[in-house]
């Protein structure tokens, strides 16, 4: 339960800051 | 009190504490600590929106041409104000409310946080409906400013309580979340003012009203999860050092008496020295880049430099912090001035070879040592001063900020149209901008030097309160 728990906190802070940052990189290419 | 509540031998009553109530957030022995970061990144991931402020300046500046500037529309330099006064706000508001962010608990600041940077944008969005300006100023500078000052300090000593084992690589998680919410916060707001886009609005009232249900909603998720520790809690199988450290006391400074001491001051000097020179350069990323790489270098390229420099930010708040809790902090600074200083003093050279990789590479590390000194600054505190009162120290430290706020940007700008005004040419005219950051750097590693332990004489006696 406490597994499940810790999971889904890190993946509800974690999933909008992976998306952020792969629009970041995605944009960062152009400058290469 | 409710008549029928039960009252302790002191008088006091035992009622359950409220949902708000710091007694209430009190973690029980065997609670997980990495529950707890989520809470505090919940937060941070919410006010780094402030880095990206600058998305919304030029659509600000067409609400009532929609498609370009009208005549009656605001002009580029009063919407710069906003974020001004926001940082402005930052910093009074965690140097004046930081006493009562420590007394009241996170829960409490976190949610009073929320309430403000969501409302911040709400006012905001009035403004614009309105088009009044200073509704911009009261809601997202002022109220949205408190709320990122408030937001900002709430949750960083409760995880260095969490992880006294590991201070830097606490305050590293919570700190990184700032540099991360502007990687959302960018591509979120072109997302919402594409979807609000009509013949009649570009978006961005409507975006605004958006951005702060979102950003109140998960800035209360934050403040439903955090919890404190138990008063005497220690992680398993840890044990305090018994060796002492000669900068790591394990005593406290009450922040009353923290405030009037050199190691303070020192400590404000390292601080703005070193934002001074970071947020400088980031807040002229884009055009020097163009202008020392003339041709070379697109707009939409300079604007990849920017986000390429906020994720160094972001990763170094992290790596950094977590690397200060090996190497000590008044190393780790130490590295951060004389690496520096370096680069600093390469970029010139890097500029005329004309090799952008390197110059992305060297301005990704001063990125990197800009977002570490905001992360490592919290840990250093509490090595200096104990944890009673970190907190609220570290609201006070926080005014370095504000300041540095305002002169790096001036700084930068006003060096490189004095060159230009003088004949520089403009590849050439940050040159002297970059040597004036070394020096800046100088005296950052000078107050760092001269960072000593707290005289016992000083430290606080009574229990913590």
């Amino acid at each position: 339960m406490d597994r499940l728990k810790l999971t889904l906190l890190w993946l509800i802070v974690g999933l909008p800051l992976a998306w952020g940052v792969a629009k970041t990189v995605q944009n960062a290419i152009k400058l290469f | 009190m409710s008549a029928t509540a039960p009252v302790g031998s002191a008088g006091r009553s035992m009622a359950r504490p409220g949902l708000w109530d710091r007694d209430r957030t009190v973690a029980p022995r065997d609670y997980n600590r990495f529950l707890v970061p989520p809470a505090a990144l919940a937060v941070h991931l919410s006010i780094g929106q402030a880095y990206a402020f600058s998305t919304f300046n030029l659509p600000l500046t067409k609400l009532l041409g929609i498609t370009e500037s009208a005549p009656a529309d605001w002009s580029l330099k009063q919407v710069g104000w906003t974020f001004s006064i926001a940082i402005f706000f930052l910093g009074l508001s965690a140097a004046l409310f930081g006493r009562w962010v420590e007394s009241a608990g996170p829960r409490k600041a976190m949610s009073v946080a929320a309430c403000c940077f969501g409302g911040g944008f709400l006012v905001s969005a009035l403004g614009i409906r309105l088009h009044e300006i200073d509704l911009l100023y009261l809601g997202y500078g002022v109220l949205g400013g408190c709320g990122l000052g408030i937001g900002y300090i709430s949750p960083v000593s409760t995880l260095i309580k969490w992880f006294p084992d590991r201070p830097g690589m606490a305050t590293g998680m919570a700190i990184m979340g700032f540099g991360g919410g502007a990687l959302i916060a960018a591509p979120l707001s072109i997302f919402l003012m594409d979807q609000f886009k009509t013949a009649e609005s570009n978006g961005v009232f409507e975006s605004f009203i958006a951005m702060g249900v979102i950003y109140f909603v998960f800035m209360m998720f934050g403040a439903a999860i955090v919890r404190v520790p138990p008063g005497d809690w220690k992680p398993i199988g840890w044990t305090p050092s018994v060796t002492p450290k000669k900068l790591v006391t394990s005593a406290n400074v009450h922040v009353d008496v923290a405030w009037k001491t050199r190691q303070f001051w020192l400590l404000w000097g390292v601080l703005c020295m070193n934002v001074t020179a970071g947020i400088g350069v980031l807040s002229q990323a884009s055009p020097m880049i163009q202008e020392m790489f003339p041709d070379r270098v697109t707009a939409a390229a300079a604007a990849s430099f920017v986000g390429l420099l906020s994720l160094f930010n972001m990763g170094g708040r992290f790596v950094w912090a977590s690397a200060s809790d090996y190497l000590g902090r008044k190393n780790t600074y130490f590295v951060f001035f004389v690496l520096g200083i370096l680069l600093y003093a390469l970029v010139p050279s890097i500029g005329q070879a004309g090799s952008r990789g390197l110059f992305v590479l060297a301005f990704g590390v001063i990125l990197s040592m800009y977002g570490g000194g905001f992360a490592t600054i919290p840990a250093y505190l509490r090595d200096i001063f104990g944890t009673m009162h970190v907190g609220a120290i570290h609201g006070r430290l926080l005014t370095a900020w504000a300041a540095a706020g305002v002169l790096g940007p001036v700084l930068v700008s006003y060096i490189r149209d004095f060159q230009i005004h003088h004949g520089v040419p403009k590849a050439q005219a940050y040159s002297v901008t970059m040597y004036i950051m070394c020096g800046l750097l100088f005296i950052g590693l000078l107050c760092n030097l001269g960072v000593r332990a707290v005289a016992p004489e000083l430290h606080h006696r009574a229990p913590e309160t």
